[in-house]
């Protein structure tokens, strides 16, 4: 009994107490976990330094003297977003009772590409509405419009299926998500899954598999199923800008993936967010989010800086005093396109609805 | 006519008598107690301290309620040398780290097998093994994609008990220490920075069951019991008091986790005799 007794003492010495991270709650202790936190699970690093010379040695470097043991709180929540905004990611947040840090300039410095006002002249006053989804028939083209400003919602197929049948006749879709900063991944794979007849691949998921900036897992193949439900293959048209960002990013980058040769990405370049964000605390329980695991296009590229359209087009100054939307004006010039090249080369594909 | 028809009942109660009275005083005599199993419940509150570096990098400390439930019963062979033990517990808390609020629930099945060693008329050792499954989960749901971190893991355990009875006013108080250490078993781990999406949106299972052990989960519990008869000395009422402690680590996939819980519990002791026809057999308490 002597025997086991030590032994057991000896195992419980040899491998001890597992213990928190040892940063102390103070102003300094708060800077070094954060620094530490984004250190050792930042996903983009090595692709940031790339794009535009990130160096987040050299971030720790000019910020830490900033602080001190005398720094108030608040003082020390506009040290960190400062710090923090060096990774020029709108997935990296630290959110506490002074508010919430943001990094806002992959949207706010591009052209807003979108107005609210002009597209009440499209979705008139009797459009209809599904889970968050406006859509509506334009005419006299009878093409479709469906309006997607987030992905919050949790979509399901039938809400999908419910808005596609709505748009039986109609010849083309335009799928407006400009604007939408996302929201949950599985909506907008729900949403993409109705404009593909067979499973495809969709890009690329891996994530970080220890603390150092290149510890990555192999890249995940990401496939997408057709959804069960209503499978839309006629022409279909992604209006983008560059608030189009995380989920709605993603959205893009799958719908540019599928097999549908009549899908086009039309406007302006997203606003990226590739990153699937995770979130952490610090020791003072301010809460810190970050960009945890990359997604990939189909080709292997990042598309955290955002996607560029198929068809660059810009909402005119023109177009806008007007009332006129040129990225739907465009859209349906495409779809129009489309379908003359069809006639002249006597195709009969996507001509069909399925359900 | 009716003369005959009593008469012919009469004759064949006579007839009958004596093998119903046989019948009767055999089945009096084979109706013994072929087990004795000892079931307790408790109750507590427990103090606890998690830590899981997948939500955040600092513990959450707390309190919940802790249910524990234990069937102790001697083996029917070995003579008093052997007797199993099947123990669950549940613990529901919730947990604070400085603003953020933690939610825990977390659950745990053992089956121990166990050689008892008489050192002398009050003192019992008992070494063994035990089978442990255990799940559970830790929400946080401030975060967002990464709100909760499953706990799922089977071990095999040494286990030890120490049993001494301690006659007070001349009832049999009993005393009893408890320690289970894991020493193999498997576990589930999400990879170092993997989303619960890749996971189970995806299907990337790639290396989330591991293989544990002391060097990378050093975990261990302990209890401590003391049944206290009370009321009439012919109810076989007992009152059960106990401090446990269960002391979970871990540090895999470069995640390290420990979930501590000190539970100090009251409950009630039943003494089962389980009835059986059969050859008389001498049933023992586990105690």
């Amino acid at each position: 009994m002597k025997k086991i007794l030590t032994y057991t003492l000896l195992l419980l010495t040899l491998t001890g107490c597992i213990k928190e991270d040892s940063f102390d709650n103070d102003p300094i202790g708060n800077f070094d976990a954060l620094w530490s936190i984004i250190d050792q699970h930042y996903c983009f690093f090595d692709y940031a330094e790339k794009e535009y010379g990130l160096d987040w040695d050299a971030a720790y470097d000019n910020y830490r003297p900033m602080v001190s043991e005398e720094t108030t709180n608040e003082e020390l929540f506009d040290i960190l977003g400062n710090l923090l905004a060096e990774l020029r990611d709108g997935h990296v947040n630290l959110s506490s009772a002074y508010g919430t840090t943001y990094y806002w300039d992959w949207s706010i410095t591009r052209p807003i590409n979108f107005s609210d006002s002009i597209q009440r002249n499209y979705l008139g006053t009797d459009f209809r509405y599904n889970n968050g989804i406006k859509f509506q028939t334009l005419l006299p083209d009878s093409i479709g419009y469906m309006y997607v400003s987030s992905f919050s919602n949790s979509l399901g197929s039938g809400n999908i299926s419910h808005i596609l049948a709505k748009m039986g006749r109609c010849p083309g879709l335009i799928i407006d998500i400009r604007g939408n900063g996302g929201g949950m991944i599985t909506s907008a794979e729900t949403l993409a899954s109705h404009f593909t007849d067979r499973e495809a691949s969709v890009g690329y998921m891996l994530h970080k598999t220890g603390i150092g900036h290149n510890d990555f897992s192999q890249p995940e193949e990401m496939k997408l199923k057709p959804a069960k439900g209503a499978i839309w293959l006629r022409p279909t048209v992604v209006l983008t800008n560059g608030g189009v960002y995380s989920a709605a990013n993603n959205f893009v980058m799958m719908m540019q993936a599928l097999p549908n040769p009549y899908i086009a990405i039309l406007g302006d370049k997203t606003g990226g967010g590739s990153g699937m964000p995770l979130n952490s605390t610090l020791p003072n329980g301010w809460r810190l989010r970050y960009s945890a695991c990359p997604m990939l296009d189909v080709n292997g590229n990042h598309t955290e800086f955002g996607i560029e359209p198929d068809i660059r087009v810009d909402l005119t100054s023109e177009d806008w005093d007007k009332g006129r939307d040129t990225m739907i004006e465009a859209a349906r010039q495409y779809i129009k396109f489309i379908y003359q090249n069809l006639e002249n080369s006597e195709k009969e594909e996507g001509e069909t609805i399925k359900f | 006519m009716r003369k005959i028809a009593a008469r012919t009942l009469l004759l064949m109660a006579l007839l009958f008598m004596p093998a119903m009275l046989k019948a009767q005083y055999v089945i009096t005599d084979s109706i013994i107690p072929r087990r004795i199993v000892v079931k307790s419940t408790t109750h507590g509150i427990a103090a606890l301290d998690n830590l899981d570096t997948y939500l955040s990098g600092y513990s959450f400390v707390g309190a919940g309620y802790k249910l524990s439930h234990e069937n102790f019963r001697d083996a029917l062979m070995g003579k008093r040398k052997w007797k199993y033990q099947t123990l669950f517990n549940a613990t529901l808390g919730i947990a604070l780290q400085e603003i953020n609020i933690q939610y825990a629930l977390l659950a745990d099945y053992s089956w121990g097998g166990y050689h008892s060693f008489e050192i002398n008329d009050r003192l019992q050792l008992l070494a063994g093994a035990q089978a442990q499954l255990s799940g559970g989960v830790l929400y946080l749901p401030a975060n967002g994609n990464n709100p909760a971190s499953a706990k799922i893991r089977a071990a095999i355990a040494a286990s030890a008990m120490a049993i001494y009875h301690i006659p007070i006013k001349g009832r049999d108080h009993i005393l009893r220490l408890q320690l289970d250490i894991p020493l193999a078993g498997v576990m589930f781990a999400p990879q170092y920075g993997q989303s619960y999406y890749e996971i189970f949106g995806r299907g990337d299972t790639k290396g989330i069951i591991r293989f544990s052990y002391p060097g990378n989960t050093p975990s261990w519990r302990h209890a401590l019991t003391f049944d206290i008869p009370v009321g009439s000395k012919y109810r076989n009422n007992t009152l059960r008091l106990s401090y446990s402690g269960d002391f979970y680590q871990s540090r895999v996939n470069g995640i390290r986790t420990h979930i501590y819980n000190n539970a100090i519990s009251i409950g009630v002791v039943r003494t089962l005799y389980k009835i059986k026809e059969g050859d008389p057999i001498k049933a023992y308490s586990p105690y």
